[in-house]
């Protein structure tokens, strides 16, 4: 190889300058503006410290988005990755009726955001809902704080579901089938040989698969926006959700861009612990 | 896992997936009295295409399918093409500041685009970028994720190829286009697929960047289509079944290329 | 390899030929708007006519954009103002919640500014947009805030509408049904008030009371909460508590509408705005009566505030002037009132024999008149930063006293805390 600085900079050059308009530049104006008072129109009042901070940490619906977050990640995450994970398991032999199982499992990826919660707002519309009648149950599902954050859930599963499974599904078919052949000759089989060498072995996109959900969870915005405008009650107002109410709905630029560097720095630091775990396994 | 159970797990699963499905489709049959009956209906009362007769014939519905393609094409493109010569430079050429720049680069997937969703709305519209695909495209085109997958695939590649093709005369962009192209398939079709579903899903940039109808994409403009205010529920359904089912058609055809490039981009 | 890459090139300049393309011819004049459903159609009806009469003509055409709620309208617009004023509309219709920033804003153009002749136009509307820079808009949909009652229910039981609170929680028992394993089938109210009502429950104490300072912002930029001192949100939470505990007040805050139609609640609270559309869904299961809206003790007289809105300009144009008047006009406002149960912001329409007639033959159109003419002219809208989220937090707070328990001043204190975390935080950041 010789060296080739200009043409290395040409082919290079829509990649930097696309993360430098888009990622570099609003990263560093979010983390100045986080520390100045500046006006709805853009105008830059004076020196804040940390009074942005400070406020923002003060202030009762910011904390209880965090808690919200935290909430709809502690139900998301499990029970996605159980899904998922039960799903690829399912279908990672290739059997009789397999063809229609798997396509049925990646039909959700046809379903766009908008279109999947306007359906989920039908579904769970209220006490006379269509959910309710099937299930005998009488629940008043987007009127109630916590049945509106399991919809929320389940949205998120529907949204995520299909990608996910589809990893799994593609690792553990990539398996190489002599270990797990060893192992049945040995004498483990079912659940035993499943948890013992299949699982073990597709850990790595597993905990990718983990990873990007954790991410997803943590900056869902969207759904909320679409689903339950963060309501009932303002109980499903997330972080990313907050951070739009406060970016553009009330114009309040300090707490906008404030919680944009926390979120930033949280990504941050979530990624530096995934993949140091990464580089450890 | 025993014998019965497994199939059962299957069909149970199934069934939970299907279900928004199902009953989106029988819900665009629905008449206006069907959505506020005293018990909540699974199937219609009675069979008629009303509902997608007013679908088909909102001002902008189709507008804004076309306008969802066109982006997210777009969107599929650019970002694959930005991949790749990115990823070639990385890989194939030798030249000062890579052990710098390539770090920077990656640092982007640690950086979450939704937190810088206002700044990024201020720069597109101080480049009157807002109502164009540009504007819709143009902050989710660098992808460091897509490069990164890109650049696996081609540090597996051969290099005595690209030395050879040197020596014979070939050029940098057709050895890119005749030679490494063909050879890394499987991720760069696994990119292209990733950030055209991506882009297809988005909901809140372009929402934030379009002001008139006629730039909205599928995402937005099926939230504003007004059926439901006037009543007319049905006819909302009758519109997520007609963006929906060539989507459906379309995973049918496409499932086993789509398994083969997430095949590709984990061999990769 | 080559023919692939350039029939991309060609489909990817062909796709960009779609891309941007404003048509903006001198006179075209861009509203961005909030009218859905019936009223959207009513809107739109509005808008062709203008088109194809006197902008024909002037050579004036009106493109008009539905943007979601009048939040998002308001949202797009801050959005629009704050990195170039370039892609603002000309005219943005806009509720209450967009007043404040709008008084404070230098892209706004005042009527006065333009040269609208705004003597027509009823003195109340006019009052409710007044600010310390004058009139800020122009009145378009003048609404005010009605009970709405299963008139067929309330006369078989030889019911009239509650009066106050009190009388609501003596009723509420006989309008409530449960079936026989104590499940309420039908409930006396449904829906959870938030700054709209509490606008009626809370500026009508005293014979006029204000949220917070600033006559409720009107006179310039709030910096206190008085809702809390002045002890009018207590005495609202006080006798709401009497209504919920009768076991059939639902608490639900969407879907209201779908559920006094299909007869699960005898009463609603809702705009006079809605009276078509609610007119529409019921279609004649029962007829359907409005009335004042209760009061919340026997002091409580200030009557309600003229909500609903109006229409914001950022242009200055013959253009522009010669629309607002256009829409604000006898005929159209005429028009406009008889197709969604908005007010009529015109007062020549007082002695317009077609309204009168029209009234007659619809007297539900005519509650929202009569309560508007027998309300205090001061009590006016309230006028906050952050305006969508105390919404919300109202809601909260009222929900968290009935259905959680929560002590009322511990409610009221937290409630005030929020608003005045608002004004502070908008005071630092606009207030220079």
């Amino acid at each position: 190889m010789k060296e080739n600085s200009l043409k290395a900079f040409l082919y290079l050059a829509p990649a930097l300058l696309l993360a430098l308009l888009f990622c570099f530049i609003p990263l560093g104006k979010a983390f100045i503006g986080s520390f100045l008072t500046i006006s709805q129109q853009g105008r830059i009042l004076g020196f804040a410290g940390l009074d942005n901070y400070i406020s923002l940490f003060r202030d009762q619906a910011f904390l209880s988005s965090v808690k919200h977050t935290l909430l709809f990640t502690v139900l998301f995450l499990p029970l996605n990755t159980a899904i998922t994970l039960l799903a690829a398991a399912l279908l990672k032999t290739k059997r009789r009726f397999t063809a229609a199982a798997e396509y049925i499992f990646i039909t959700p990826l046809a379903f766009s955001l908008s279109a999947l919660a306007l359906i989920f707002k039908e579904i769970f519309r209220g006490r006379v809902s269509i959910i309710n009648r099937i299930f005998g149950l009488s629940i008043a599902w987007l009127d109630e704080s916590i049945p509106a954050m399991i919809v929320l859930v389940i949205l998120g599963i529907f949204l995520d579901f299909a990608f996910d499974y589809l990893l799994l599904l593609s690792q553990f078919r990539g398996t190489d089938k002599s270990i797990i052949e060893a192992a049945e000759i040995d004498g483990a089989s079912g659940l035993t040989l499943f948890f013992r060498i299949e699982l073990p072995a597709i850990q790595n996109m597993l905990s990718a698969v983990i990873f990007m959900a954790l991410k997803d969870a943590i900056m869902i915005s969207a759904p909320v926006m679409v689903l339950t405008e963060g309501g009932p009650f303002r109980s499903t107002e997330t972080i990313m959700y907050y951070y739009y109410l406060e970016a553009f709905r009330s114009g309040n630029r300090a707490a906008g861009t404030t919680i944009a560097v926390l979120m930033v720095l949280f990504s941050i630091l979530i990624m530096s612990i995934i993949s140091r775990r990464r580089r450890d396994v | 896992m025993s014998k019965i159970a497994r199939p059962a797990l299957i069909i149970i699963l199934s069934l939970l997936i299907l279900f928004p499905v199902l009953y989106a489709f029988s819900a665009s049959f629905f008449t206006p009295q069907d959505f506020t009956a005293e018990n909540a209906k699974l199937l219609p009362s009675s069979f008629s295409l009303h509902n997608y007769s007013l679908a088909l014939s909102h001002r902008y519905f189709g507008r804004y399918v076309l306008n969802s393609l066109a982006t997210a094409t777009m969107t599929a493109f650019l970002r694959t093409a930005i991949s790749i010569a990115a990823a070639f430079a990385f890989t194939h050429l030798r030249f000062k500041g890579q052990k710098i720049l390539l770090p920077l680069l990656l640092s982007t997937l640690f950086i979450p685009s939704d937190a810088l969703l206002y700044e990024n709305y201020i720069t597109i519209a101080r480049l009157s970028l807002i109502d164009s695909y540009l504007g819709i495209v143009l902050p989710s085109v660098f992808s460091a994720s897509a490069m990164l997958i890109t650049i696996g695939a081609y540090l597996s590649t051969d290099k005595d190829i690209y030395d050879a093709a040197r020596i014979d005369g070939c050029r940098d962009y057709r050895y890119i286009l005749s030679i490494l192209i063909p050879l890394t398939v499987p991720s760069t079709a696994a990119i292209f697929i990733q950030a055209f579903i991506n882009s297809f899903n988005s909901y809140l940039w372009p929402l934030l960047v379009t002001t008139r109808p006629k730039m909205r994409t599928v995402q937005v403009g099926i939230t504003m289509l007004g059926f439901a205010e006037e009543g007319e529920y049905g006819a909302q359904f009758a519109s997520i079944i007609v963006i929906t089912v060539p989507f459906l058609i379309l995973l049918a055809w496409g499932r086993k290329s789509i398994e083969k490039a997430l095949q590709g981009r984990i061999t990769a | 390899m080559k023919k692939l890459i350039s029939i991309s090139l060609v489909a990817l300049a062909c796709l960009s030929l779609f891309a941007g393309g404003s048509s903006e011819s001198g006179n075209t004049v861009i509203i961005w708007h909030s009218n859905s459903g019936a009223i959207g159609t009513a809107f739109d009806d509005i808008v062709d006519r203008f088109n194809e009469t006197v902008g024909e003509e002037k050579g004036i055409e009106i493109e008009a954009i539905y943007q979601g709620s009048a939040n998002d309208v308001l949202t797009k617009v801050k959005a629009a103002a704050a990195a170039d004023t370039s892609t603002l509309p000309d005219i943005a219709q806009f509720d209450a919640t967009a007043a404040l920033d709008m008084m404070n804003s230098d892209y706004l153009v005042l009527p006065e500014e333009l040269g609208v002749d705004t003597s027509d136009i009823m003195p109340a509307a006019i009052e409710s947009l007044m600010s310390e820079r004058g009139l800020l808009a122009i009145p378009f949909n003048a609404s005010s805030l009605l009970l709405y009652y299963n008139k067929t229910l309330f006369d078989s039981l030889s019911l009239t509408p509650p009066e106050t609170l009190d009388e609501f929680t003596s009723i509420a028992p006989l309008l409530g049904e449960k079936d026989s394993s104590g499940n309420v089938t039908r409930y006396a109210f449904a829906g959870v008030p938030a700054t709209y009502e509490l606008g009626a429950f809370i500026g009508a104490q005293k014979g006029l009371s204000y949220f917070v300072d600033e006559a409720n912002g009107h006179t310039g930029t709030p910096r206190t909460v008085l809702f809390g001192k002045e002890g009018t949100f207590r005495n609202f939470l006080v006798h709401w508590k009497s209504l919920y505990d009768t076991g059939y007040v639902n608490n639900i805050t969407s879907g209201v509408s779908t559920e006094f139609a299909a007869g699960r609640t005898a009463t609603m609270l809702a705009s006079s705005s809605n009276l078509s559309t609610v007119l529409n869904t019921v279609a004649g299961r029962f007829e359907v009566g409005t009335a004042f809206v209760p009061k919340t003790d026997e002091e409580a007289t200030g009557g309600v505030n003229i909500g609903g809105g109006a229409l914001f300009s950022f242009t200055s144009s013959d253009a522009v002037k010669t629309v607002l008047e256009y829409l604000s006009s006898e005929d159209v406002q005429l028009e406009w009132a008889e197709k969604t149960g908005y007010m009529p912001v015109n007062t020549a329409l007082s002695d317009n024999p077609e309204y009168i007639a029209f009234l007659a033959d619809n007297p539900q159109f005519r509650v929202a008149m009569e309560q508007t003419e027998a309300s205090n002219p001061e009590v006016t809208g309230v006028w906050l930063p952050s305006a969508y989220q105390i919404y919300y937090s109202f809601q909260s707070e009222i929900r968290n006293v009935t259905e959680n328990g929560k002590d009322i001043d511990q409610a009221v204190s937290d409630m005030e805390a929020t608003v005045q975390k608002a004004l502070d935080d908008y005071a630092r950041q606009n207030l220079v």
